[in-house]
């Protein structure tokens, strides 16, 4: 709870006037290096604040959820957790024996949907009754590791298994339909862009797939660098496709209408960009474990603005929000950073 | 004649633990949580992690052609080898042995599944 009752004090501090215990967030270029393990509290920036949630919950994903309220999956205790930014207060819903929740999103139906891979199903949380709902992948594909999801414009939920498949969820039927990459282990991240194609990445495989929504065929898009490693990936308003490579330490964009890739990479020496985000500004969100950081990036000036963890270690894996909030889960400390963009 | 012997080796590493019962079946299964990141095949190295195979017994941080993290090469200076005990102790939670590390396992609680896992990828030399 330390951290419950620091983080608003330190806000009072700011707002009062003081820059004592936290600041504006700067440009990466002007920052000092990531804190070392066990070293002294690390000043956030003034538009941030961190929240507990339980020990032990390893929040691996988080979405925006009804009102003001933040979801997150508590990897480790098989909940949704249930975040109120307002008070601090955490509620967590179980998800059954065995479950072990990575991604989460908010559905059109406005319900927490899951890719779970301990229960290797998908799971719906109706956010009025906190009834949980299961869908088991087919038995042919046990196992699947299951890592993210995003809805199609016609209502289906598309997913990915880091054992090498891909899937689509029609709930109002229930009919799961389950194909394999062509290259085999790794799909990771997926999204959907504005003009509702689905793409996802291969951490293992190196590649951006885009999938034909009735046939289920992915065609696969080589990025230029080799051995990459691509993570995650989102839309921008304008339909490019930014990748975050692990293994290449680089923010990448495509571009669909021209097949142009570009490339961006944070300062530091062995950069490590796991999670990206857009907002609704299109500024893009990455986080960079080399540094222990989130970062902001600008496409029109190319700045890097940077967050650092509020701890050694964050070790942030995805990032999600809604206009003016961005949420970053913090699963290697068990907290949950808030950051607020818009006035 | 590989299994057998990992199996041995574990057993007296974990003195206190019952006599595992090991199969290659148990193993494979534990370690589909893995094959997202680690091939068992030698020298297929992936961007999320080294291969597996010859783990056991293997110096850490030391696979060919894989960019280790500092948390894991700082681990190695006082852990030179994976033996079964340590990988043992690693599995269970990767996080807190090895605090920075970049793998993504949450850890495997159930110390069956850990001795079914090291039998299996100690079993791994004779994939080629």
């Amino acid at each position: 709870m330390f951290r419950a009752a620091l983080m608003p004090a330190l806000l009072a501090v700011t707002l009062a006037g003081s820059a004592a215990c936290a600041q504006p967030a700067q440009p990466q270029n002007q920052q000092q290096p990531a804190a070392a393990p066990a070293a002294a509290p690390v000043a956030l920036p003034a538009n941030v604040r961190v929240y507990d949630v339980p020990a032990g919950s390893r929040p691996h994903d988080v979405a925006p959820g009804p009102g003001n309220l933040v979801w997150y999956t508590g990897q480790r205790r098989g909940t949704l957790g249930i975040l109120n930014p307002e008070t601090g207060a955490v509620r967590e819903v179980r998800l059954g024996e065995g479950s072990a929740p990575h991604g989460v999103i908010q559905g059109p139906d406005g319900a927490a949907w899951i890719t779970d891979g301990g229960l290797n199903a998908i799971v719906r949380v109706d956010p009025a009754t906190d009834a949980v709902r299961v869908w088991r992948l087919p038995a042919e594909f046990p196992d699947s590791n299951l890592n993210t999801a995003a809805f199609d414009r016609e209502g289906r939920i598309w997913f990915t298994g880091q054992t090498g498949i891909y899937g689509r969820l029609d709930p109002r039927s229930g009919e799961m339909r389950v194909w394999r990459d062509p290259e085999g282990r790794g799909p990771y991240g997926i999204a959907a862009t504005p003009s509702g194609d689905i793409y996802y990445v291969s951490l293992a495989g190196s590649h951006l797939a885009r999938v034909d929504r009735e046939t289920g065929a992915a065609t696969l898009i080589e990025p230029p660098t080799a051995g990459q490693g691509a993570r995650r990936v989102w839309a921008d308003r304008a339909g490019n496709l930014w990748v975050s490579e692990w293994n290449g330490g680089q923010l990448s964009r495509y571009t669909p209408s021209t097949g142009q890739w570009r490339s961006w990479r944070p300062e530091g020496e062995r950069t490590r960009v796991y999670a990206v985000y857009v907002d609704d500004r299109d500024m893009v969100w990455v986080t960079e474990w080399g540094a222990n950081a989130t970062l902001a990036f600008d496409p029109a000036t190319e700045r890097w603005t940077r967050y650092p963890g509020s701890g050694a270690n964050a070790n942030v894996r995805q990032i999600l929000g809604r206009p003016g909030w961005v949420y970053l889960p913090e699963s290697g400390l068990d907290r949950i950073m808030v950051v607020r963009t818009g006035g | 004649m590989r299994v057998v012997a990992a199996g041995a080796l574990a057993l007296l590493a974990l003195a206190a633990a019952p006599p595992p019962a090991v199969n290659d079946n148990a193993g494979a299964r534990v370690f589909a949580q893995c094959v997202a990141c680690h091939a068992i095949e030698p020298g297929r190295n992936t961007p999320a992690g080294p291969t597996l195979h010859g783990v056991v017994g293997r110096p850490v941080a030391a696979q060919p052609g894989f960019n280790y993290s500092p948390a894991l090469r700082r681990f190695a200076a006082s852990n030179p080898r994976w033996t079964p005990e340590l990988l043992d102790r690693f599995l269970a939670d990767p996080e807190r042995v090895v605090p920075g590390t970049e793998m993504g396992l949450i850890g495997l609680r159930d110390p069956a599944q850990r001795r079914a896992v090291i039998a299996f990828l100690d079993g791994s030399r004779r994939h080629n």
